[in-house]
């Protein structure tokens, strides 16, 4: 016999479709939402209804937006000659939140992986090579992470934007986290960061 | 219960809820295994930089208490190969070896060989001069060597006869060696492109020869194109699946 009820049912499988949410935390959540007010649940499906509704991809970055062109993109007080090449639209959120780039970006919405079929046709990597031809780009900031996916990914771009673009093409420094000992930094990050040592003096 | 040791070469790893990651290993010790990393992806200390795919890594690591995985309890880099992710077409190779491995093997079998073959093949990968398709094609022919797959390519396996004037010799996955034309029943239906007497004879070299000597296996672009071919065809009938990589491979 079933003891629980098919709606619930409905919504635990739901929820373990999600990513890291196994069956154990589908089901607390569903039991948390049934035992909150009914009026919490209804805007959660109305927000969720709406999701595919009002948000799109950006047409010049690739960045969820309800708008197209995003407001970055509309941004006419950020330089549009200076675009940072992230994987992801939580890193472009990143970076965002230090407020340090000033720039525009370019989601990849991926990083190259043979073994998951992913190449090159499968991330946005022709379509920032097209808008870097059309617009006025001076520089190009690869911003991808310092895994072993996301620096071959960084690798690939560099050598088709130096091949196919006359740009300015930069790469995230790696290095040393602020606040850390350098004692108990890994081999492979401090060679790195002596390998990307400044010039105080410049 | 108590910490087992051994050297390990990250074949595959996979992000696991929102701290911990799942790494497919194949160790010197004991084979393939698959390990979870609990707190991998906010790790600042421990298994930073580590978990990356193609590392050498000194690991420790234990049973579980609560589930069938295993627990990684430390991993120490010995060698990250770091020009296999500064070159794309080196990044595709190292990922076709792993993948491959990742395929033909199972949990738990431990093959020492085999270990040594892969880390060999990727420090040569990681060489700036080394030929990426001649080590792939040697790793891939020394590998089901190893596994017991040897395909036999000393002749015709019906007249055993190679190198017949006018004689066209195909490979029959489903026999594991060559046909020639004049064997070759019309109701078989191989439909696999010919391969040259030069190619034959080079995969043959490579079955018997030691690894240092790798350079002096010269392949022709075209000798390449049908040992690749070869190789990527009787993967996929032996596997039942596709490696993915090979799709990458230029």
């Amino acid at each position: 016999m079933n003891v629980v009820p098919p709606a619930l049912s409905r919504l635990i499988a739901d929820l373990n479709r999600l990513p890291g949410i196994g069956m154990k935390t589908a089901t607390r959540l569903a039991l948390h939402i049934l035992r909150r007010p009914a009026s919490e649940a209804q805007s959660l499906a109305r927000d969720l209804g709406e999701l595919h509704r009002s948000i799109r991809l950006c047409s010049g970055c690739f960045a969820f937006a309800e708008t197209d062109p995003c407001g970055i993109c509309k941004d006419s007080e950020r330089d549009g000659g200076l675009v940072c090449v992230v994987e992801e639209s939580a890193d472009l959120m990143a970076i965002e939140k230090t407020g340090a780039f000033k720039g525009k970006y370019h989601i990849l919405h991926g990083v190259l992986s043979p073994m998951d079929g992913i190449g090159p046709e499968e991330i946005k990597a022709d379509a920032l090579l097209e808008r870097i031809r059309n617009q006025q780009v001076r520089e190009v900031l690869i911003a991808t992470s310092s895994t072993v996916p996301g620096e071959a990914t960084a690798a690939y771009l560099i050598k088709r934007l130096q091949e196919e673009a006359a740009v300015k093409v930069t790469r995230l420094a790696c290095g040393i986290p602020m606040g850390m000992d350098i004692k108990y930094a890994d081999e492979l990050t401090l060679s790195r960061a002596i390998e990307s040592r400044k010039d105080t003096c410049s | 219960m108590s910490l087992q040791q051994g050297l390990a070469i990250v074949l595959q790893v996979k992000d696991h809820g929102d701290s911990d990651k799942i790494v497919t290993l194949y160790t010197l010790e004991y084979g393939k295994i698959v390990l979870i990393a609990k707190g991998a992806k906010r790790s600042k200390k421990r298994f930073v930089n580590k978990l990356e795919l193609f590392s050498l890594l000194a690991i420790h690591f234990a049973p579980s208490r609560h589930s069938s995985l295993m627990r990684l309890d430390q991993a120490d880099l010995l060698n990250p190969f770091p020009r296999l992710r500064e070159n794309y077409e080196r990044y595709i190779a190292a990922s076709l070896l792993c993948e491959l491995v990742l395929h033909w093997t199972r949990e738990h079998d431990c093959d020492e060989e085999l270990f040594r073959l892969l880390v060999w093949a990727l420090e040569g990968l990681a060489l700036a001069g080394g030929a990426v398709n001649r080590t792939i094609i040697f790793f891939h022919v020394k590998m089901l060597d190893i596994l017991g797959y040897r395909p036999d390519l000393t002749g015709c396996l019906d007249c055993g006869v190679l190198g017949a004037p006018g004689v066209v010799y195909r490979f029959s996955t489903m026999r594991n060696g060559l046909v020639c034309s004049r064997c070759e029943s019309q109701a078989t239906g191989n439909t696999s492109q010919p391969l040259s007497i030069q190619t034959i004879q080079l995969l043959r070299r490579a079955q018997d020869m030691e690894q240092g000597k790798l350079e002096r296996l010269h392949f022709s672009p075209a000798a390449t194109r049908e040992a690749v071919a070869l190789l990527k065809r009787y993967d996929n009938h032996l596997l039942q699946r596709e490696v993915q990589s090979w799709s990458f491979l230029g």
